[in-house]
């Protein structure tokens, strides 16, 4: 066993510096990649299946914070002007597009407030209809003021976001989910400035899968 | 055993180094967005964004209830100046530093809305100005390159913040010195 690898150190030598700083490359954009994925837990603020930050667009956020906006959300606004809740699963499951959804909620205290689909590739979802959102003026609603969105690929009756594949080519695709949801409340009241983590927010619901 | 302290030392330096890779990535990304419109826009000029749909695919993520317009700027050669007419729904000017901070803005909104109805006019100003230099609202780039996002509300009738980011503008400005 000593022999083997003194034999694999020998031959390694000449090149062990150059060798062991691209292993040391390869291995930090690995590591870099799981901690986007599956990370966000430590940087982002959960409330439900909602994911937000404090910091967004800020120069105090905490680098990944800053590469999880730079690569699926540049250009944000900071709190003040709008806070951002992201959700791409549903009780740990992602969204698929086999399955349909149900966004359930009423009025946020803020200026306006918008639910977009997007697409795993982070852009609007082509679809026929060429409604890529709701917000607090073209939601249709209930008596009591409250709404509901159903999410899915095919039609349905009342406030449909439709969703399909994404623009981009399916061989770049590395998320699991097949899109996802960005609730932009502009102009937030103070429930989102200071606990975002518990502030009102619509619920996702699965209804069911093919 | 010597295979085996390189491995850690590898594996170690690779976890520590995702931090500094971090670090690079919002400028890539940045460098990458600012490259690609830059071929297809002027810097120092208003570029108005077609209302936004599928086919929108220069910056990730954008909303299709909101009106844009943008200026991507390069302040080697002096400040320039943006002037705007505040719409009555919500309406901000947001400035972006190469490294993505958002590092200042304006707004209608809160204590600000006595914006509305005016318009606004900013000299944005380099590193290395003196912003004493300059009357006006001046704001000062962190960086000498950056963006200028102009959003208005599409909500509803939007013709008046459409008209707003119409008849905005983003101009080389000529060194004004306070006499």
């Amino acid at each position: 066993m000593i022999s083997t690898e003194n034999t694999i150190i020998k031959k390694l030598r000449a090149f062990r510096w150059p060798l062991a700083v691209l292993l040391a490359l390869a291995a930090s954009a690995l590591f870099l990649s799981l901690t986007l994925k599956h990370g966000l837990g430590n940087s982002f603020l959960k409330n439900g299946d909602w994911y937000t930050s404090k910091s967004t667009g800020s120069a105090d956020a905490d680098v990944i914070v800053k590469t999880v906006v730079a690569i699926g959300g540049l250009l944000a606004s900071t709190r003040e002007d709008s806070m951002y809740y992201r959700l791409g699963s549903v009780a740990g499951e992602p969204l698929r597009l086999n399955c349909r959804y149900r966004i359930e909620g009423n009025d946020y205290d803020a200026d306006w407030w918008s639910i977009t689909a997007y697409g795993w590739d982070y852009y609007l979802i082509p679809n026929g209809e060429k409604r890529y959102s709701f917000n607090n003026e073209n939601v249709s609603r209930g008596e009591d003021g409250r709404w509901v969105i159903h999410v899915g690929t095919s039609q349905q009756e009342g406030n449909w976001l439709p969703v399909g594949p994404s623009g981009a080519p399916i061989e770049d695709k590395s998320d699991e989910h097949d899109f996802d949801f960005l609730l932009r409340l502009y102009t937030p009241g103070d429930a989102y400035l200071q606990k975002p983590e518990s502030a009102p927010l619509p619920t996702v619901t699965l209804e069911g899968c093919s | 055993m010597i295979l085996l302290r390189w491995i850690v030392a590898i594996l170690l330096c690779g976890w520590l180094g995702q931090y500094p890779l971090a670090m690079l990535v919002p400028n890539l990304v940045m460098e990458r967005v600012y490259s690609k419109i830059g071929e297809v826009v002027d810097y120092n000029q208003l570029n108005v964004t077609p209302r936004v749909d599928e086919n929108s695919r220069w910056v990730v993520r954008p909303s299709p209830d909101l009106l844009y317009a943008s200026c991507l700027y390069n302040l080697e050669q002096g400040s320039i100046v943006i002037s705007a007419p505040v719409p009555e729904r919500y309406w901000s000017m947001q400035f972006y530093q190469m490294n993505t901070d958002n590092f200042a803005g304006i707004t209608n909104q809160r204590e600000q809305h006595s914006r509305v109805g005016t318009q606004v006019e900013v000299t944005l100003v380099g590193p290395d100005a003196n912003p004493a230099e300059y009357s006006g609202k001046v704001i000062q780039s962190p960086t000498t390159r950056g963006i200028m996002l102009l959003r208005a509300s599409a909500i509803g009738d939007n013709s008046q913040a459409k008209s707003a980011i119409e008849n905005s503008s983003c101009t080389v400005k000529s060194k004004h010195v306070i006499s």
